[in-house]
C-alpha cells in the first residue's frame, strides 16, 4: 500500500525533472514557430531532434499530470468507488492523450 | 486497493489564508491550468498534421481575444509551476525549509512569474506581431 505512493511520489519527482530542460526547449520553440504556417511548421518538427523531443515533453507532461491529479483525489475523494473510477479516468484520458499526440507527431514525421 | 483508511487533507477553507499555504494551491491550479492546455497543444499537432484548413483554424484561434486570454494564462501558470516545481524540488532535498527563506523563495516566484509573464507577451507581440 506505502510502497506504491512512494512509488508515485518518486515517478512525480523524475517527470518533474526530466520536464525542467524540456519546458525551456518548449517555451523557445512556441517563440521561435508561433508565426509559421503549416509548411514551416510541419518542416521544422518532422526533424529528428524537434520531433523526439515534442514526443518526449507529451509523454513527459501527461504522465506528470496524471500522477499530479491522482494527489489531488488521494486528498480529497473519499468514496472508494468513485475513488477509483476517478483515477481510472484521468490515467486512461491522459494515455489517449499522449497517444494521439504521438499519432500526430508520426504522422508529420512520414510527411503529413 | 481500499483507499478508505487513509486521512484526508483538511478542509482548505479552515485555515488562515497566507503566503505559504496560497502558494501550494497555486502550485496545483496552475498544474491543472497546464493540464488542459495540453488540448491545444494537441490540437495544433493534429491540425498540423491534418491540413490547411485545421492548422488555419489553430492560428486564427490564437489571435482571438479569447485565445490570447488562453495564452497568457498559461504562460504564467507554466512561469508558475516550473519555478514553484524547483522550490518544491529543493525541500525534496532538504533544502529551504527556513520560514524566512519560505517567504523569500515564494515572493521571488510570485515576481519571476508575473515578470516572465509579461517578458512573453512582449516577446509575442514584437517578434511575431502576433497580438
Amino acid at each position: 500500500m506505502s510502497g506504491a505512493n512512494v512509488h508515485h511520489w518518486r515517478n512525480q519527482r523524475l517527470s518533474a525533472l526530466v520536464l525542467i530542460p524540456l519546458t525551456l526547449w518548449f517555451v523557445a520553440s512556441v517563440f521561435a514557430h508561433l508565426g509559421d504556417d503549416r509548411a514551416q511548421f510541419t518542416s521544422w518538427l518532422s526533424q529528428p531532434a524537434p520531433a523526439l523531443l515534442m514526443a518526449a515533453l507529451v509523454v513527459a507532461a501527461t504522465y506528470h499530470f496524471a500522477v499530479g491529479v491522482r494527489e489531488v483525489l488521494v486528498d480529497y475523494v473519499q468514496d472508494p468507488r468513485l475513488h477509483r473510477l476517478s483515477k481510472a479516468a484521468v490515467y486512461l484520458g491522459n494515455l489517449a492523450l499522449a497517444l494521439v499526440a504521438l499519432a500526430a507527431l508520426a504522422k508529420i514525421w512520414l510527411g503529413a | 486497493m481500499t483507499p478508505v483508511e487513509r486521512p484526508l487533507s483538511p478542509h482548505l477553507l479552515i485555515y488562515k489564508p497566507q503566503l505559504t499555504s496560497l502558494l501550494s494551491v497555486t502550485h496545483r491550479g496552475t498544474g491543472f491550468a497546464l493540464g488542459f492546455g495540453m488540448v491545444p497543444l494537441l490540437w495544433w499537432l493534429v491540425a498540423a498534421s491534418w491540413s490547411d484548413g485545421a492548422y488555419a483554424l489553430v492560428q486564427s484561434f490564437w489571435s482571438s481575444w479569447f485565445g490570447q486570454f488562453c495564452f497568457f494564462g498559461w504562460a504564467f501558470s507554466l512561469f508558475y509551476h516550473l519555478l514553484n516545481g524547483i522550490r518544491h524540488l529543493s525541500w525534496d532535498a532538504g533544502f529551504g525549509f527556513e520560514l524566512k527563506t519560505l517567504y523569500r523563495t515564494g515572493w521571488t516566484v510570485v515576481t519571476a512569474s508575473v515578470v516572465l509573464t509579461l517578458a512573453a507577451y512582449i516577446a509575442a507581440y514584437h517578434l511575431r506581431g502576433l497580438l
